[in-house]
């Protein structure tokens, strides 16, 4: 490798050559921060001014904090609620608890594939040649994620600080900037568990699950926290609980900032550290590189997607089963402390229940738990184009394979996972109930499960679809179908849209059962529509070029 | 030598039924036209090298014959097969070697092996294990753990096991190291004894002028040369170098003769077309010793790409 930089590659003239990945990372990552930035802003935005809409009396806010302020179900499922009675409170309320999961998680996948992702793409071993360390990579890689950080807190600092001057919300500068905080503060944390997991990890999804084990715990800690048996100090033990204790528009708190900044700091220290021990493309824990034939799965395209989804659908569904149960084990406490509640039930009428009590209260788990299922079916999708994408599939379709086959293949496989999944959180919810005394019906809770596979169906008919003609459209165009139906969601479960705009969410078309009846003919509809979205797109898939990224 | 002779006699389309043949085939990305108007006819039995440099074409034109994209205009056919209506009826005759392999990082070599033969349909399963001994492969690595050359391997291997009608193989030796050149340049003469037709696109010359009995120059998308190794030579220039005794003659003006160097007593120059003009203007000064050579494949090549900047302003009605 050329020492003297004179005779080294040309580099664009007034550029230091040796910032390569610093820059590199950071436009990635400040592209990606820039987008979801939108998406907490807009979070904020809807929920005060849902929040001014729909409840305008004091009578209604108060009736809000009777049921919501002290309900320690809810607390464990979304965060403690404070000050329910003003815009400030609602708002801290509605989108802290949810944001800190989804920064959590944007900022495990954006850490692990800007790091471990890049460098086993191999972009880094031909953008270093030799000019820095690894350690200068793995720093330079960290100052790209903090450029990434750094503009997803400016742009939904900006949305609330907007937001807070509309003279009804009032939000003041400082507060709206400090909530904005507390809205980055779990994306900080866990880009650094990303980092750091990309140094410990063989590979990028290797990474990415050692991340999601952290993450789950974390979560699960907080929900421990929040559940009202005692345990309040464990509030301290996790980021999601640091940020909760931030408590924004509040009651401001300063001092979490404190353990959040150490571990962030603690994290990108190793990350550097644990990068100059180790060889390019290598891995701390190493990955086993001999493995024993299994072919029983092996012998065709359904086979193949089986044996490929098999690691990301078992952790999928671990996931789900253990959400499913312990939904279903606070049944009964839960719509104990929901039995009554005007506002609730009024959240449950928006979204088309009408029911009460444990029902009413897993109406609401499920919906959650559909979330999660149409994220499987978006990664079942995204899977089956980077199959494409990357080049792989040209070895199957060169050989006596249709594409009519493999894009089948790849629908029935995530087909049966996603029916599966549906079925299995109906069990284990049932079971949970089970186990909690809540005597809830076997029958109408495994209804509740499998309702929530025709939205993931659509999701998956829609993906075939965009990969039939518009390839390279398909990661934005499923999630963003995804997204687009949360936040339609949110907004409507707490206020009197319209129809027309409700109707475009995917979970507006789910009965939210078992609070109410699944409504098996939208559900056909749902999947019916999803089917021939599917066939459009293998008949589109069938006439074009493969291409790749 | 001899080689090339034979190659020469083997070479022309004998009649026979074709494997390959394109009719106008083209292919535009947007403002790019990949390839135009190719029309190509590969005999059942040839071993066929496709050349050209960086961008001319080469893997547009093979992943147009599998199917993988779509041609803006002409047709193309494999043994009779048209190759756009009926790819899956096409493909169980032919085995596709890329030079660029990106496989399953969590599959093993010989787990890939399995599932590339079990799609195929039709694997020589003691031919398999002869080439993985062969090629020096282990394939009970995954392959997120092989190199380059290793994954390249297992792709080689996947492509050769199955004994197709037709390879079509675009740089299938890159990241070889040159044992394993060796080793896959064996298994082209086995297929060519077993009567398979092989197209072979690639960078490295030798391969092909070892290889191949004809040769097709594909440049900014448009064929330009095709024939016999002993076509191209006769259509591109011999060196000559002569060493007179006495005064070296002025040789400028004589026909078909260029490029003339002169040092000392010494004379190199290149000669187009018959030789007859230059031997009666050499044989009249006293030659004292003649030498002649006929051009490399990469003299041919080179000579080709050098003219490109020549006439860059000519290709166009070329095509
Ligand atoms: N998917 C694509 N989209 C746009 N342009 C393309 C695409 N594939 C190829 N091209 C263009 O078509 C032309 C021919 O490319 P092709 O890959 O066939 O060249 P090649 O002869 O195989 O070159 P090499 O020797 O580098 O492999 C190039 O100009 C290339 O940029
Ligand atoms: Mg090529």
């Amino acid at each position: 490798m050329p020492a003297d930089p004179a005779v080294s590659a040309p580099a664009p003239a007034g550029r230091l050559p040796s910032t390569v990945v610093a820059r590199l990372t950071a436009k990635k990552a400040a592209r990606s921060g820039a987008l979801w930035g939108y998406f907490f802003g807009i979070c904020v935005a809807s929920s005060a001014l849902t929040y001014l809409s729909s409840y305008k009396t004091r009578a209604a806010r108060e009736n809000l904090v009777a049921s919501f302020g002290s309900n320690t179900a809810l607390a464990a499922l979304f965060g403690p609620a404070h000050q329910l009675q003003t815009v400030a409170g609602f708002t801290a309320y509605k989108v802290l608890g949810f944001l800190s999961i989804v920064g959590a998680v944007w900022g495990l996948l954006a850490g692990t594939r800007l790091l471990r992702g890049e460098e086993d793409a191999g972009r880094w071993e031909l953008l270093l040649a030799g000019q820095t360390t690894r350690r200068g990579a793995a720093a330079q890689a960290l100052a790209g994620l903090g450029a990434g950080l750094a503009t997803l807190f400016a742009v939904t600092a900006l949305v609330t600080v907007v937001t807070g001057r509309s003279s009804k919300v009032h939000f003041a500068v400082g507060e709206a900037v400090f909530f904005a905080l507390a809205l980055v503060c779990s994306a900080a944390v866990f880009l650094a568990v990303g980092a750091l997991a990309s140094q410990l990890a063989a590979t990028r999804r290797q990474a990415a699950a050692y991340g999601g084990y952290a993450l789950g715990a974390c979560y699960v800690l907080r929900m421990v926290a929040d559940s009202g048996v005692g345990l309040d100090w464990l509030r301290w033990a996790t980021p999601f609980g640091w940020v909760e204790l931030l408590q924004p528009l509040t009651a401001p708190d300063w001092l979490p900032l404190l353990p959040t900044a150490t571990l962030i700091v603690a994290l990108a220290g190793a990350t550097v550290h644990l990068a100059g021990t180790r060889d390019l493309g290598a891995s701390v824990f190493p990955d086993r590189s001999s493995a024993p034939m299994r072919p029983q799965l092996l012998n065709g395209a359904l086979g193949l997607a089986a044996r490929l989804m098999r690691p990301t659908v078992v952790a999928w569904g671990a996931a789900l089963a253990v959400t499913a149960f312990i939904f279903g084990f606070i049944a009964k406490p839960a719509g104990v402390a929901l039995s009554g509640s005007n506002s609730i039930n009024r959240v449950l009428s928006h979204l088309g229940a009408h029911g009460a009590g444990a029902d009413a209260y897993l109406g609401i788990a499920f919906l959650m738990m559909s979330i999660m299922l149409v994220f499987v079916a978006a990664g079942q999708v995204t899977a089956s184009r980077a199959e494409e994408a990357e080049g792989r599939l040209d070895h199957l379709l060169v050989r006596p394979l249709s594409r009519w086959s493999w894009l089948g293949a790849r629908v029935l496989e995530a087909t049966a996972v996603l029916a599966v999944g549906g079925l299995g959180v109906g069990v284990f919810a049932w079971l949970g109930a089970a186990s909690g005394h809540a005597g809830l019906p076997f029958s109408s809770i495994v209804d509740a499960g499998l309702n929530m596979v025709p939205p993931a169906l659509f999701v998956v008919g829609v993906g075939a679809l965009v990969i039939g003609v518009w390839p390279r459209a398909t990661s934005i165009a499923t999630y963003g179908l995804i997204v687009w139906s949360i936040l339609v969601t949110l907004v409507g479960g707490f206020s009197n849209n319209n129809h027309w705009l409700l109707d475009t969410s995917l979970f507006h078309q789910m009965a939210p059962a078992p609070a109410s009846a699944p409504n098996w003919t939208a559900g056909g509809v749902m999947t019916a529509i999803g089917a021939a979205a599917a066939m459009v797109g293998a008949a589109a898939f069938r006439r074009r070029d493969l291409v790749g990224e | 030598m001899t080689d090339v002779v034979s190659a020469a006699e083997r070479g022309k389309p004998q009649g026979g039924r074709t494997a390959i043949r394109t009719q106008g085939l083209s292919k535009r990305y947007g403002p790019v036209d990949a390839l135009i108007n190719l029309d190509l006819e590969v005999s059942k039995g040839e071993v066929v090298g496709y050349l050209g440099p960086n961008g001319a074409g080469k893997t547009t034109t093979i992943r147009l014959l599998l199917g993988l994209a779509r041609p803006t205009a002409g047709r193309a056919e494999i043994f009779g097969i048209d190759c756009q209506r009926q790819p899956v009826e096409a493909h169980r005759r032919v085995a596709y070697v890329p030079g660029e392999a990106s496989l399953w990082p969590s599959l093993t070599g010989a787990e890939t092996l399995h599932l590339l033969g079990r799609v195929q349909g039709r694997v020589d399963a003691g031919y398999r294990d002869e080439l993985i001994e062969r090629f020096d492969l282990d394939a009970s690595k995954k392959v997120r753990a092989y190199s380059k050359g290793n994954r390249q391997k297992v792709i080689l291997i996947a492509g050769l096991m199955t004994r197709a009608d037709l390879l079509l193989l675009d740089e299938p030796t890159a990241g070889l190291d040159p044992l394993m050149e060796q080793a896959f340049r064996h298994c082209i003469h086995e297929a060519r004894e077993r009567g398979q037709t092989v197209f072979l696109s690639s960078h490295i010359l030798s391969e092909v002028e070892a290889l191949c009995d004809r040769v097709g120059i594909l440049r900014g998308g448009a064929l330009v040369e095709m024939g016999t190794m002993a076509e191209l030579r006769h259509l591109s220039a011999l060196t000559v170098e002569a060493t007179f005794d006495g005064p070296v003659p002025d040789l400028t003006g004589v026909e078909g003769v260029s490029s003339i160097e002169t040092v000392g007593h010494v004379v190199r120059c290149q000669v187009r077309g018959s030789v007859e003009p230059l031997l009666q203007a050499l044989a009249a000064s006293g030659v004292h010793e003649l030498l002649s050579h006929e051009p490399s494949l990469e003299e041919l090549f080179l000579a080709h790409y050098g003219r490109r900047a020549e006439t860059q302003g000519v290709t166009a009605d070329a095509g």
